[in-house]
């Protein structure tokens, strides 16, 4: 290169705000009435949300007969609540539930900032519906969610070149790998995002606390009933649910079969709140369920202590769990990475070592140490 | 009810296999050129489910899978388990779509190819793991769904079909046409038929049969706007990444004795008996 002229100063980006309500919207979840814990931590993590934006935070809460629940979400956080108060949306249904969402949101006269709704098998059911519904990008499964600017400045799309303030910033561990992903899409709005349950935190509740309960009109058709509920069946007996479960005991690919997971079963019996759980690899093989999935494509969870029984600890299982308080693994592979981030590390072969950790936590002398916590307690 | 054979088709994905370690990169990232590739292993479970579909009910059953010509190896896998037909949709303006544009021009592939009884699709992919395309592709041909199935029949010309909710399933019944995500709860993909093989060895000598069982489309062919795929056509962006922050390195370590010995010290030198199920244990006390 020889002399170069003088550069050009860079053009400031003209600054792009896209319409909206400023409202975040938290679609709520409910059973029987009664809101599932995802919903509050997302209203928590929406209220920081909608405070930088200036904005409010609202709620939507489809259901029948829903009694005081608006009101627990107004304490936790909510500034608005729209109710659609309907016996046909007592239990969740896709086309029902989109229809009475987009509906709504389409009858305002500015589309809300952000909508967001919790990564389960509702939310991820409803979301993409939503979105698609709405023209609007959708990001999975987030573990963090900010606000934020975003200076746009690929030219392949002139139109969108440009400075964005009040962009989403959802954040999700990206594919296979030991990153997070900040995914925008701050070019229409509502920008869209599911939270992993367990991840956000919600606000204590504050009876005080004062808002708006809205009812919003259900207009259904015949072809928002092409799905019916023929039969609904709670487990609620077998399987404790994970990320409430006090002590977790998970296996993985170095189960080497389904049989294992009995034995697992057999350890978690020895504890009061516990439950069984699986990484990916396990869950992939068909030893158990889905629902019992921990990791990045599954539940989050943080027990008080997390047994990892031939987990290695691949990445998209350490984020679901890395927060449990006591990490005790075993594994065969002293190499495996589950080891430099539990607690404990067993380095042996688990067929042998959790019969031995059976026997001893049934042993007198264990009970004895339970006794005294019974006492205590 | 119908009384022409049923039409269903699978739309399935080539992902970068993560079990491999060729083409991993040592921060973690992958390296698609090098890394190795196979079917989603989600979409076994929707293959399993279209083919029961042909198996029971005499369907027909048509594969997509959009991506680049090496996908097309997945197809071939697909028909060597017993496929009809098949479709690869490949463009070079489909670079970097998000779920929005793939479900869009995965729809138009699906109304160019159909009209289809179901859709089957993989609950999510193990690359994207977004669950999102099947939903969106729904909305857009305004078809019902039933995600996370985990067990369906064909009942008086609709699905009854088990699906995963929290806590437990729910049975539903699906008016047609509809789509469905599987879950891995599912049947697991059976192994290939000596029909099947033999017919792909055959493709893969014979040019005018291949071309006419393994469609090759472009966004033209299926009359997508370029306008709605790729990078332009897409609402989301990845704007940045970062490093997970490393933890851990204090791993207390017990190995080299016996089991019992280590189970021990990790028993007193943490707070584990604290969680004990009290009735159990102090039963066995006073038993």
């Amino acid at each position: 290169m020889t002399e170069s002229a003088p550069a050009n100063p860079p053009e400031p980006l003209a600054e792009i705000i896209t319409p909206s309500n400023k409202e975040v919207v938290i679609v709520a979840e409910q059973v029987d009435g009664e809101i599932q814990p995802v919903t509050l931590e997302l209203l928590g993590a929406g209220r920081d949300l909608a405070n930088k934006l200036s904005g409010r935070l609202s709620c939507f809460l489809l259901g029948h007969q829903l009694g005081d629940a608006p009101q627990l979400l107004i304490a936790h956080g909510a500034d608005r609540v729209y109710v659609a108060d309907h016996p046909e949306l007592k239990d969740y249904r896709s086309l029902p539930y989109k229809r009475v969402i987009v509906d709504t949101v389409q009858s305002w006269e500015l589309p809300p900032h952000i909508i967001l709704l919790g990564s389960t098998t509702t939310g991820r059911d409803l979301a993409p519906r939503i979105a698609a519904a709405l023209k609007t990008g959708l990001t999975a499964d987030c573990v963090e969610l900010d606000i934020g600017p975003y200076e746009h400045t690929n030219k392949a799309d002139p139109a969108k070149v440009g400075h964005y303030p009040g962009c989403l910033y959802a954040i999700r561990p990206s594919f296979g790998e030991s990153l997070k992903a900040r995914i925008l899409g701050p070019w229409n709005n509502p920008q869209m995002a599911t939270a992993r349950p367990g991840v956000m935190i919600p606000l204590p509740a504050d009876t005080q606390r004062s808002g708006e309960v809205m009812a919003v009109p259900v207009a259904l058709d015949d072809a928002d009933r092409r799905v019916e509920i023929l039969e609904i069946v709670r487990e609620v007996n077998k399987s404790v649910n994970l990320t409430e479960a006090d002590v977790i005991v998970a296996g993985g690919y170095g189960l080497n079969s389904a049989e294992g997971f009995k034995l697992l079963q057999q350890l978690a019996d020895c504890f009061e709140n516990a439950c069984v759980a699986a990484s990916r690899k396990a869950v992939d093989a068909g030893w158990i369920p889905y629902q019992n999935q921990v990791g990045q494509t599954g539940k989050t969870v943080r027990p008080k202590v997390y047994f990892a029984c031939g987990i290695s600890g691949a990445i998209q299982h350490r984020v679901g769990m890395q927060k449990s308080g006591l990490i005790v693994a075993i594994n065969k592979d002293p190499d495996a990475p589950i080891f430099t981030f539990a607690h404990h590390g067993i380095v042996g072969d688990l067929y042998h070592v959790l019969p031995e950790l059976i026997a001893q936590l049934k042993s007198p002398k264990a009970a004895s140490a339970a006794r005294t916590v019974c006492a205590v307690g | 009810m119908t009384h022409t054979p049923l039409n269903v088709c699978v739309l399935i994905k080539q992902v970068p296999d993560q079990s491999a370690k060729a083409g991993i990169n040592p921060d973690g990232t992958i390296d698609r050129a090098k890394a190795k590739r196979m079917l989603n292993p989600f979409d076994r479970y929707a293959l399993q489910a279209a083919l029961n579909m042909k198996a029971r009910h005499g369907a027909s059953v048509t594969a997509i899978t959009m991506g680049p010509p090496p996908a097309v190896e997945i197809l071939y896998e697909a028909l060597a388990h017993g496929v009809d037909r098949c479709a690869l949709l490949t463009d070079r303006r489909l670079a970097a779509s998000d779920t929005w544009a793939t479900s869009y021009a995965l729809w138009k592939t699906v109304q160019h190819l159909g009209p289809f009884d179901l859709v089957f699709c993989g609950l999510q992919t193990t690359d994207g793991d977004t669950a999102q395309v099947g939903p969106e592709i729904a909305e857009r041909d305004n078809l019902p769904q039933v995600s996370y199935c985990e067990d369906f029949r064909l009942e008086d010309g609709a699905v009854v079909a088990r699906r995963v909710i929290e806590g437990g399933y729910q049975w539903v019944k699906m008016r047609l046409p509809g789509l469905m995500t599987i879950a891995n709860a599912y049947e697991p993909l059976k192994y290939k038929t000596i029909g099947g093989v033999k017919r792909v060895q055959r493709l893969q000598r014979d040019e005018a049969e291949r071309a006419q069982t393994i469609l090759t489309l472009s966004l033209d062919d299926v009359h997508a706007d370029p306008a709605e795929c790729g990078l332009k056509g897409s609402p989301t962006i990845v704007a940045k990444t970062e490093k997970v922050s490393e933890i851990g390195g204090s791993c207390v370590i017990h190995q080299g004795q016996p089991v019992a010995r280590m189970v021990e010290d990790v028993l007193q030198s943490t707070h584990i008996l604290e969680f004990t199920a009290h009735d159990r244990v102090c039963a066995s006390q006073s038993a």
